[in-house]
């Protein structure tokens, strides 16, 4: 049975246009016309246990707006979801002490006060038993190695570190079920992939189901089997990542690199759509079925190869494919 | 009862991390009530009574109007206005502890390091006038004040709260506040006894919660109130906060569609 499902989901939101200039601003105060933007279209997917599912796509996709629906803050115009057998959007603390949201735009640690604070707090909101709040943290603190931050005040902190507090703030009271929208936010290379490795960790051991949305190629790369594409409001592609690879992306690529006094781009260009080019390396690219002929024909011609890799299209190429209007 | 002390407590901890702040706050309120009771002094000149008081009086209306106004004051507005604007009132959302109950602990915890200083400030200005100061401890006004002031500072708690709920319908609150808060103070005689205005404006003002926070605890300091209209006054009082709550109550559940409607 599924834990999340999402059934024709949708979002409108209320907005007023506003014409130009003084006059305009005076006449929106007696008559605006309501318009409505369809943030998000008619969605539905299912998550089943222990997923690991990343949402994707561009800003003003919708994936935000979906997790705020799933997690309760927005009533749908549309649809109905379901999380936990629980209908978000009636807000039953049984169902808020079985999930957790973090967002890496807000926070809700105390800012002014060392990290600890906060995880006090959220024990008593969360109503936490001492003997499982204990248990719980001491193992994050170790997961994480923030022991020797706990007691800095969380605005001393850097976005690294801070980004730690807050995933631990929200799992002290173990939620089955994680939303994480856009965790690596403006962290370095190294912070985001130790927050990576967490989240990857973590839905390991625990079997906890995650829907995380980012737009990092590489966060979604690293830890969903399964990636839901959204733009302007709709599911383009819900699956796994490789098929989309081969849905999206017919051919491959032979990276070749030449020796000696190099080639001609004319010569490169008999065996295939040549990229890159430089006399020493190239790309060229050939339909899946044909990759391995072609990297033979090109070792046994007279062309001086000296190392060919056959690669899959790049993900990030082929979303912005998939991306552009 | 647990979750409200532990966020009490947490957020009394983080005002004391702005010792400096609100020091430097007390200083600037002591100043005020200082030139309050030297302003009353150079307008009562040779006269011996204004309005019914004498100067010994006002001096002392001004005193401890001001101890009941620090006891009963708050931030809240802006708080709840802040969180609604940057869009934290989402993260409240999700968690199993209902907006109102948190901020209110939360608001409780902020403002008690900064109040009992403002109680010890002023008591510092009144000793420093003590001179003028008239005491009275009588039991029977000292316990009947006592629950005014508990009753006006859930009053304005309440009114700040609702004041800040206005941020889910306009972008700009802070002048609004800075308005509001001036005709609170007016109505409540903060800046001149209230008894100095036409009578009718008076039944009017006992009919409002503001008095109950300064002028009426005031006069009631002073012998100037019976004890059964002061007794009155709670009654009025209980019946604001009851208003109040309700009105709360409407305006969230409106304030929260709207939230959604256009998810700020």
């Amino acid at each position: 049975m599924p834990i999340i499902e999402a059934k024709s989901l949708s979002k409108k939101y209320e907005f007023y246009r506003k014409q130009r200039g003084f006059a305009g601003s005076l006449k929106s105060l007696f008559y605006r016309k309501k318009l409505y933007s369809e943030a998000v279209k008619d969605i539905s997917f299912k998550v089943e246990p222990g997923e690991l599912v990343g949402f994707l796509g561009p800003n003003g996709a919708g994936k935000t707006t979906t997790l705020k629906m799933l997690s309760g803050i927005l009533q749908p115009s549309g649809g109905s979801a379901q999380v936990l057998g629980f209908d978000p959007s009636k807000r039953e603390p049984a169902y808020q002490k079985q999930f957790a949201l973090v967002t890496g735009q807000k926070n809700q640690l105390i800012k002014d006060l060392p990290a600890i604070e906060t995880f006090i707090v959220n024990k008593e909101i969360y109503e936490i038993p001492d003997k499982e709040f204990n248990e719980t943290l001491e193992e994050l603190i170790n997961v994480f190695d923030i022991k020797d931050i706990l007691d800095i005040q969380v605005r001393k902190l850097s976005l690294g570190q801070r980004m730690k507090c807050e995933l631990v703030s929200a799992l002290l009271h173990r939620p089955k079920v994680l939303f994480l929208d856009e965790p690596t936010i403006g962290l370095d290379v190294v912070a985001q992939k130790n927050i990576r490795d967490f989240i990857k960790k973590y839905n390991q051991k625990y079997k906890t189901t995650v829907i995380l949305t980012s737009h990092y190629m590489e966060d979604i790369k690293e830890l969903c089997q399964r990636v839901v594409i959204v733009n302007l409001g709709k599911i383009i592609y819900d699956g796994k990542l490789e098929d989309l690879i081969k849905k999206y992306a017919p051919h491959k690529l032979l990276k070749i690199t030449f020796s000696e006094n190099g080639i001609k781009k004319e010569e490169a260009q008999r065996f295939g759509e040549v990229d890159d080019f430089t006399p020493y390396s190239c790309t060229i690219k050939t339909s899946r079925e044909k990759a391995k002929e072609v990297a033979v024909a090109l070792l046994s011609s007279n062309l001086p190869v000296d190392d060919i890799v056959i690669d899959e299209a790049d993900v990030d190429d082929v979303i912005r494919h998939i991306f552009k209007p | 009862m647990k979750k409200i002390l532990t966020i009490i407590k947490a957020f009394w901890q983080r005002a004391l991390t702005y010792r400096f702040t609100i020091f430097a706050y007390r200083v600037g309120e002591m100043g005020e009530v200082a030139v309050l009771v030297l302003m009353w002094s150079a307008i009562y000149g040779g006269q011996h009574t204004i309005s019914g008081l004498t100067l010994k009086e006002m001096i002392t209306y001004v005193l401890i109007g001001n101890i009941f106004y620090v006891m009963i004051r708050n931030f809240l507005a802006s708080l709840v206005a802040g969180d609604i604007k940057d869009g934290n009132l989402s993260m409240a959302l999700v968690r199993p502890m209902s907006y109102f109950s948190f901020i209110i602990s939360r608001e409780i915890g902020r403002i008690s390091v900064a109040t009992i200083m403002s109680i010890l400030s002023q008591a510092v200005v009144i000793l420093f006038f003590a001179g003028s100061f008239i005491w009275n401890f009588n039991i029977l006004r000292i316990l009947l004040i006592a629950a005014m002031v508990i009753l006006a500072f859930i009053t304005e708690l309440l009114l700040s709260y609702l004041v800040g709920l206005i941020a889910f319908w306009v972008d700009e609150t802070d002048g609004l506040y800075a308005t509001i808060e001036r005709v609170k103070k007016f109505f409540s005689g903060g800046y001149f006894p209230i008894s100095l205005l036409p009578l009718a404006f008076v039944k009017v003002s006992f009919l409002l919660p503001f008095a109950y926070s300064f002028f009426v605890p005031a006069q009631i300091y002073l012998n100037k109130m019976s004890l059964m209209a002061g007794v009155k006054g709670l009654l009025v009082q209980i019946v604001w906060i009851a208003a109040l709550y309700g009105i709360i109550k409407i305006v969230w559940n409106r304030g929260l569609k709207r939230y959604e409607g256009v998810g700020i």
